[in-house]
């Protein structure tokens, strides 16, 4: 997957992700399968509906969620190997802000102490030096230390908290931040303060995003690869600008039809997704997405449709996708 | 525009309204008559730290068959004043004030037409703001229903949906329990519910958030109101259930001549599916008028600061959003003149003072409330096919 963009390096290198949970005899694949990489600088978004295994993802590339099977390599550190001390430090190097802003700080602790735990946890830094390290962090994330860093979590509005959260990530500066919806919970005139902020920080740390959202307006805002994500596997990735303008998978053409834009004039789109995604207990032979597809066939029940290269770097898993594939770009010209 | 096939369709477009509403004897409104008065609605709650006045002097109109979107940030307002429409406001702790008029449709079995004569001002009509509980529940599911936000919380989780849809039926309009069971399951249907008579037993947990607010939407219209109140319906849905659930709510207000009014935070859900857009801030209407005029033609900055921070598919990746800085005011401490004035990159040391009333723009129902207000603007025609004009335009250079 990773033939083309050899000119840059890859960060985090995702093998055969599988996530299963068992509920007595069932098992539900959350994760079934993945492979994709993230190269260094850049941000990927992960798009989906709810249930689609995308926050799965996140929490299994940290290890929060033991995959069933698998290898995330972060660097040259391969993550799913590590047990114990060694896996947690390696987790300093990758960091996740979760969706919900005020429930993932304590609501107890002072905003100063919340953000120097990590510090404090590696015992980084002591004394002036640490006391700097916090100062710098929250004027950066415009949470002014001298008026606030005494305040309590509790007595911070969602959007502040966010921007809490963000220092905090960023205490022991990570080379990955994992971003789970991170402002979907947030107003749009806070959000918007919110990406901002997220794009000026990833600038100055030099930092590798991997950003779960389900509203496709915002993650195209802020990602240079998009991945769409459907009961558990990928349908397409690629670069955002060529996918959004040219979807190849018809899941992804149906997302962006249903998207809402804020303009009267924006195109109506009459035809719409029917149904729900089916039971991720038992998926669909196959395409997984073969039973809401307007184009399935017998074929698409039959085989479950490989990742194939359209251009640099757009893939999509679909037997017959809307752009056409680019022969010259198949590495093995085996064309009968 | 769209048409979702519900297999329910016997019924003409025409006089979708007279067939569902059965046997009663009902006098419709004209069309365009307006149907919903809010006129100087303030609603204040009394607490430990002070009188909140979470909506201020709010007044607009909702006509019969018109798709009206309010739409404003966390604490704007907008829930409590819908929540205020719909009466159902405590009677302790909260005082509202101005008036509340529904225009009441003549339902001669109901007795209460008077002298058998429809009124000649349909809104002599009735007062919600000063209403007995007892006489907002013949209006409620009858007249003006609401769609809450969250299907979960507002169904009964140990109640049986099909009972849930079915009371309002036995209740309001005296259907026997079986009469009662065929209409919601041809409720059911018409929401769009596969297997409604399975679906009948179920129980809300049972079902996706999706089928839930079907439900819920199904329960609303039961008893054929004539206003829908949604507040935030999509919310928390996927996009592609969010879909259609929008599109269902346009082909049901179609058919069944309703109106509604759409409460929501997202501007993309009022975009194309309203007719006019009342844009609140601080509990107050900073502007409202035709959708199209407050989209293109808006003369408040806060409008366009909230269009200008929303991100769009067609922005390319890392394009900067124009953010508004600071956060939303706080309602227990709103500054004395314009709330948004804090925030706001044209404020003068007026705008700190005085508190700016709504005014008139040229075009008919825009107002807006700003004391340095965006140049007044042309909104381009309604069309979505303006290629041809801008190839002639081109060919003239």
């Amino acid at each position: 997957m990773s033939e083309t963009n050899s000119d840059k390096k890859v960060l985090l290198e995702v093998r055969d992700l599988r996530v299963e949970f068992r509920k007595g005899k069932r098992v539900v694949s959350a994760v079934a399968g993945l492979d994709f990489d993230i190269y260094e600088g850049e941000t990927l978004g992960l798009v989906g509906e709810s249930g689609c295994g995308k926050s799965t993802t996140g929490r299994a590339l940290m290890l929060i969620e033991q995959p069933t099977a698998g290898t995330v390599k972060l660097g040259d550190v391969e993550i799913t190997k590590l047990k114990g001390r060694a896996l947690r430090a390696a987790r300093r190097q990758m960091q996740m802000i979760f969706q919900d802003p005020i429930s993932s700080l304590n609501p107890r602790r002072r905003v100063k102490d919340i953000v120097a735990e990590p510090i404090d946890c590696w015992r980084a830094a002591k004394g002036e030096e640490r006391e700097k390290i916090i100062f710098d962090l929250l004027t950066k994330v415009g949470i002014d230390p001298r008026v606030y860093g005494n305040r309590y979590a509790r007595q911070f509005s969602g959007g502040q908290c966010q921007r809490i959260s963000i220092a905090r990530s960023l205490a022991m500066k990570p080379q990955m931040l994992i971003c789970d919806e991170m402002v979907s919970a947030l107003d749009v005139s806070i959000q918007a303060q919110i990406l901002n902020l997220l794009e000026d920080l990833k600038e100055e740390y030099g930092l590798t995003l991997l950003f779960i959202a389900h509203d496709l307006a915002v993650v195209k805002n802020v990602s240079d690869r998009v991945a769409v994500m459907y009961l558990g596997k990928f349908c397409e990735i690629g670069p955002s600008d060529v996918m959004y303008a040219e979807p190849a998978h018809p899941y992804t053409k149906f997302l962006l039809s249903a998207a809402l834009e804020a303009d009267p004039d924006s195109p109506r789109h009459d035809q719409v997704l029917e149904g729900e995604p089916p039971s991720p207990l038992d998926p669909p032979s196959g395409c997984r997405f073969r039973t809401r597809c307007p184009n399935a066939t017998e074929l698409c029940a039959s085989t479950v449709p490989e990742m194939q290269t359209l251009s640099d770097g757009h893939q999509v898993a679909c037997h017959f996708p809307l752009v056409p594939v680019r022969r010259s770009a198949a590495p093995a010209g085996a064309d009968a | 525009m769209s048409d979702p096939q519900t297999p329910n369709n016997q019924i003409p477009e025409e006089n979708a309204g007279m067939a569902a509403r059965g046997s009663n004897k009902i006098t419709f409104l004209p069309p365009d008559a307006p149907l919903l008065r809010v006129d100087n609605v303030s609603t204040t709650f009394h607490t430990p730290r002070g009188d909140v006045r979470a909506v201020s002097n709010i007044s607009f109109e909702v006509r019969s068959n018109e798709v009206v979107g309010i739409v404003g940030e966390s604490g704007s307002g907008k829930t409590v004043l819908s929540r205020t429409l719909m009466g159902l406001q405590p009677r302790h702790g909260v005082t509202v004030d101005g008036s509340i008029t529904f225009a009441k449709r003549y339902v001669a079995e109901r007795g209460d037409a008077i002298d058998g004569q429809v009124p000649e001002n349909p809104l002599v009509g009735f007062e919600v703001a000063r209403a007995k509980e007892s006489d907002l529940r013949t209006v409620w599911g009858v007249e003006v229903a609401m769609v809450f936000q969250d299907p979960m919380t507002s169904l009964n989780p140990v109640q049986r949906v099909g009972n849930q849809i079915s009371e309002g039926l036995r209740v309001r309009q005296g259907m026997s329990k079986a009469d009662a069971k065929k209409r919601a399951i041809e409720l059911l249907t018409q929401v769009g519910i596969p297997s409604p008579e399975e679906r009948y037993r179920a129980y809300p947990n049972q079902l996706s958030g999706g089928m839930r607010q079907r439900v819920m939407i199904a329960i609303a219209l039961a008893c054929n109101p004539r206003l829908l109140l949604a507040d935030e319906p999509t919310t928390g849905l996927d996009v592609t259930i969010q879909a259609q659930i929008l599109n269902l709510l346009e082909d049901l207000q179609r058919r069944y001549h309703m109106s509604v009014l759409l409460v929501t935070h997202d501007l993309g859900v009022v975009a194309t599916r309203t007719d006019r857009i009342v844009v609140m801030y601080g509990g107050r209407v900073v502007e409202c008028g035709n959708t199209r005029d407050v989209f293109y033609g808006h003369r408040m900055p806060y409008t366009e600061a909230l269009l200008k921070s929303t991100p769009k598919i067609s922005n390319s990746s890392h394009s900067r959003l124009q953010t508004i800085p600071g956060r939303p005011p706080d309602i227990l401490n709103l500054p004395p003149g314009c709330s948004f004035a804090p925030r706001c990159s044209y404020a003068t040391e007026k705008c700190h003072q005085e508190r700016p009333e709504l005014e008139a723009t040229e075009n008919e129902g825009h107002f807006f409330a700003c004391w340095n207000p965006l140049p007044a603007r042309k909104t381009p025609p309604a069309t979505r096919s303006d290629a041809s004009e801008i190839g002639v335009d081109s060919v003239r250079d």
